[in-house]
């Protein structure tokens, strides 16, 4: 059991050592691990431009404001290899977005998950030889 | 590209695959290589080059330098191979059914909200278990499978680390090639891009043509004969010649890049940077790919890398990376820097 998990933390390891490089950019360069936000609004739209996508996100605010935030995604080549298209996350769906808000302090994210308002998400699962 | 509705999936088996042939002698597999390369013949072109056409792509384990746990050894132990194909394929089962954190390899967010945290597995996911081979470092050369850094340079690379996601980002310099939309160089883009690292090989009569899906680098190799022209250009100058069915690229102009931000030290380019690259078909769908770099303004020595890569299906395609036109981080990292600075 000891050598089990000995073995299963060193192995761990060396799939966090060598994953691909993950993303264009630094994160932090961007955006701040000390401001999480969680965002619940509609899809208003989704740009499928390289090397990130983003998405724009509708947020009503209590006062009956309209927050337009945006939410970088991963690169769309690795997204429309997995079967994912502009039909995925069609104008209007509600969603709930969880991330890490801009530096500057501007209404952008990294996107890190994104939930249906039923709770289940979308792009789970993967297939397809080209993908990333 | 496949359509079929993500929810569709499958889970490809792990494939445990043969060391490189001039490793082999050294290691049996343990288990069938999937490409049959026993009954495989190398193709030829109808003007009877050696065929390498198609999309190739990395799907490896490998690091690119030997860890401390394997120090002395350049394979793994056949209890090493299975346990890290085991954990593969549990990693892609779980990435596959929507899990994150530990369940798909990465630390947790408490531990670190920023490194391999800053994406969900669906924005990353491979799609499938990468490949587990008995070597221990893609570096074979030196033995310790180290990268053999001149101080100079390993001061270099300490900083890099130091700054990368920190800054400072005051100018548009500041940020690394790849952020900039250049280029990550020649010197891992056979294995190594922001989407995965996809290259197609294109051939014609007297030419190889490599185009890697990011920042739409192209490498476009005479092998007709010719010799060196004298332009440096970021890719360098490649001139090829086939040995038997070995495509050997040999590349060099490449300009003084030294004073850039690269995302890894060991890619930058200096005008004494000189690559050789040996490129080997050894069945349908796998191929082996060496090179040897040598830079005395970087290393001390050269260093050789063997890459197993691999053949994806014939219905792969190379996209469009316009990277430029969608680089707003570039933009963001900037205002972020200047509002840290008002900050402090």
């Amino acid at each position: 059991m000891r050598t089990d998990l000995v073995i299963g933390l060193a192995v761990i390891g060396q799939v966090l050592a060598t994953l691909p490089v993950s993303a264009h950019h630094a994160f932090a360069a961007e955006f701040d691990a000390n401001q999480p936000v969680k965002l619940e609004g509609t899809v208003a739209r989704m740009e499928w431009i390289s090397p990130h996508s983003w998405l724009h996100l509708d947020v009503a605010k209590p006062d009956g404001s309209v927050e337009r935030w945006m939410i970088e995604g991963g690169p769309p080549n690795a997204l429309f290899r997995r079967g994912i298209t502009q039909e995925s996350l069609p104008v209007g769906t509600e969603i709930i977005v969880e991330g890490f808000r801009a530096r500057d302090g501007s209404f952008r994210a990294n996107g890190r998950d994104i939930t249906f308002a039923d709770g289940s998400r979308p792009f789970v699962g993967s297939f397809s030889s080209g993908s990333p | 590209m496949d359509h079929r509705p993500v929810s569709a999936v499958s889970i490809l088996a792990v494939i445990v695959m043969l060391p490189f042939a001039p490793l082999a002698a050294q290691n049996a597999p343990t288990a069938g290589d999937p490409t049959d390369a026993r009954a495989w013949q190398q193709p030829l072109t109808p003007w009877g080059d050696p065929d390498f056409q198609g999309v190739w792509r990395y799907e490896a384990t490998i690091p690119l330098e030997r860890p401390p746990r394997y120090e002395g050894r350049a394979f793994l132990t056949d209890e090493e191979v299975a346990e890290i194909a085991r954990v593969e394929e549990e990693l892609a089962a779980n990435r596959l059914a929507g899990l994150d954190g530990a369940a798909v390899g990465r630390q947790s967010l408490e531990d670190s909200p920023i490194r391999g945290n800053e994406y969900n597995a669906f924005w990353q996911d491979h799609g499938r278990a990468r490949q587990v081979y008995r070597q221990t470092s893609l570096i074979v050369d030196p033995a310790d499978g180290k990268l053999p850094y001149t101080d100079d340079a390993r001061e270099a690379a300490a900083r890099s680390t130091a700054r990368y996601g920190v800054g400072p980002y005051e100018s548009y310099l500041d940020p690394d090639t790849g952020e900039r939309c250049l280029t990550d160089g020649v010197t891992a883009m056979m294995w190594q891009g922001p989407n995965g690292g996809h290259n197609r090989i294109v051939q014609s009569p007297g030419y190889v043509t490599i185009v890697h899906e990011e920042y739409l680098d192209r490498r476009i190799i005479p092998v007709d004969g010719r010799p060196h022209g004298g332009i440096p250009q970021w890719l360098g100058e490649s001139v090829g010649h086939w040995e038997g069915e070995t495509l050997v690229v040999e590349t060099t102009n490449f300009p003084d890049k030294t004073n850039y931000e690269w995302a890894s030290i060991w890619t930058r380019t200096s005008d004494a940077l000189h690559l050789v690259e040996r490129f080997q078909r050894v069945g349908p769908n796998a191929m082996e790919y060496t090179i040897t770099v040598e830079d005395p303004k970087t290393f001390t020595r050269p260093w050789t890398a063997a890459v197993p890569i691999t053949r994806l299906a014939d219905n792969t395609q190379i996209y469009e990376y316009a990277c430029h036109e969608g680089n707003y981080a570039l933009k963001n990292m900037l205002s972020a820097g200047r509002a840290t600075a008002e900050n402090e």
